[in-house]
């Protein structure tokens, strides 16, 4: 293309050759997604402070009396989900504490998906694991996922302490009774929520670690 | 109820995040569209290494294309990769700045003719680290705190997430990733006079050695370094193997 409108359509044939003001945009652009992203995390810990505490002290009580977490989420939330589970497990710092990612055995969550359906794949688990002193924590970013769900209403049922993780407007999790604390990250960017929830998770662990501490100091 | 004064204090990112994460975006979204796999490994934290495979596969963002990744989950990650690597191929490892599986890793995959990423948390690599370690180094930049922040709070989530948005905003922009592509780094070893590196793959006493390199296979006199074993990394200038890698 070689006419009078080129200048409306610079790079229409693939012809942009201009390396340096691409990589000038892409810095901008990520230092605009650190900025969102801190911005988000800070906003998301202010507005959780309170059920952070609730939460904390619940599942304190519960590794107390000899509970277990498991943990458990789909995709990148899955991940996410591990790596709450060996903060637990392998802690940087403070007591290490029984915790367990729902996802870690592919052989138990094909089996499932494949014999009851993957809605199943969570809440069979702990029909098999759990106990009423147990917790569970389910991260998802949409708050509908329903495998969780449905994992959320097993572990109510069986006498299990529930905290929700979930992004947009807290999703169906929001307004399960089977949820006891929900924690939303009021956003749409499922990345800038994931970084977030980390952050959470990551607040609620220190929260029950001070909470241990204190718990040996005055024992 | 503990009332909290103020807003929380959130850390930030090293202050050559964004330069360097959009180099290192360029650089992966050129090599998915000359037909790459991105080989993900994080030894200390496998499930970052799945992470990223996950964004890159089956992306969050609608409409944006499906990208081969995949996350390895070894012991040994060098064995693991050995026979998946090809030559063009792009291997990104999660790791701290000690990791010796990762730097027994991203040496061998130069030397197998992938372009390297490193990611990390905690003490920065050092410079010579940096330098002989990968093509690109994005670290968190913490400092020396053995606690690591960044891999708990959020951070090291954030930055493999912009690579990921980054490389994508690279494939609307077609035209950047056609470029010469042996000569798009800031080093570019097969045009300068440096040895290039190279793996050992079997040799014989008349003092020949087939060599993996990212050229292929090539047969290199052993002659003037000492015994080499099969794995062993050797820098080969014109066919001859003209020291060893340690």
């Amino acid at each position: 293309m070689s006419d009078a409108a080129d200048f409306l359509y610079p790079f229409i044939e693939g012809d942009e050759r201009d390396v340096g003001s691409l990589l000038v945009d892409l810095g901008r652009s990520a230092e605009g997604k650190v900025a969102a992203s801190a911005e988000l995390r800070r906003t998301a810990l202010d507005n959780s402070a309170e059920i952070i505490e609730r939460a904390a002290s619940a599942m304190t009580d519960r590794f107390l009396m000899g509970g277990r977490l498991f943990v458990f989420g789909n995709g990148g939330s899955s991940t996410d989900a591990a790596s709450l589970a060996s903060l637990f497990v392998r802690p940087p710092w403070g007591q290490p504490l029984p915790a367990r990612n729902l996802v870690d055995d592919s052989a138990v969550l094909t089996a499932l998906g494949n014999d009851v359906g993957f809605e199943l794949v969570f809440s069979r688990q702990l029909i098999a694991h759990s106990s009423a002193l147990d917790i569970a924590v389910g991260l998802s970013t949409s708050g509908n996922s329903r495998n969780l769900l449905q994992c959320f209403a097993e572990a109510t049922g069986r006498g299990l302490l529930t905290i929700g993780l979930a992004g947009y407007s807290g999703g169906e999790m929001a307004a399960s009774p089977h949820v006891q604390h929900c924690l939303v990250v009021d956003a749409d960017s499922v990345h800038r929520i994931q970084e977030t929830q980390a952050a959470l998770g990551f607040d609620l662990w220190q929260a029950v670690q001070k909470r241990l501490a204190n718990q040996g100091q005055s024992a | 109820m503990m009332a909290r004064v103020g807003r929380r204090t959130v850390r930030s990112m090293a202050a050559d995040f964004g330069e360097s994460v959009a180099v290192a975006a360029l650089s992966l979204s050129r090599r998915f569209a000359d037909g790459a796999t991105l080989w993900c490994v994080a030894p200390e934290w496998s499930e970052h290494a799945r992470h990223v495979a996950v964004e890159f596969v089956h992306p969050v963002v609608m409409g944006k294309r499906a990208l081969p990744a995949v996350s390895v989950d070894s012991a040994d990650p060098v064995a693991g990769l050995r026979p998946l690597v090809r030559p063009g191929d792009v291997v990104l490892a999660i790791s701290t700045a000690a990791c010796a599986a990762t730097a027994a890793l991203l040496l061998r995959a130069r030397a197998w003719g992938a372009t390297t990423i490193w990611m990390g948390v905690g003490e920065v690599p050092s410079t010579v680290d940096r330098d002989s370690g990968a093509d690109h180094v994005i670290w968190a930049g913490d400092g020396p705190e053995t606690d690591s922040p960044a891999l708990h709070d959020g951070r090291l989530v954030l930055m493999y997430h912009v690579l990921w948005e980054l490389t994508h905003v690279c494939f609307e922009h077609p035209g950047l990733l056609t470029a010469d592509q042996a000569c798009d780094e800031e080093t570019c070893i097969t045009c300068s006079d440096e040895g290039r590196l190279g793996e050992v793959i079997d040799n014989d006493e008349r003092g020949m050695a087939h060599v993996r390199t990212a050229r292929g296979v090539e047969l290199v006199d052993t002659t003037i370094i000492a015994d080499v074993s099969p794995g062993d990394l050797v820098l080969i200038h014109a066919g001859t193997a003209i020291a060893e890698v340690r």
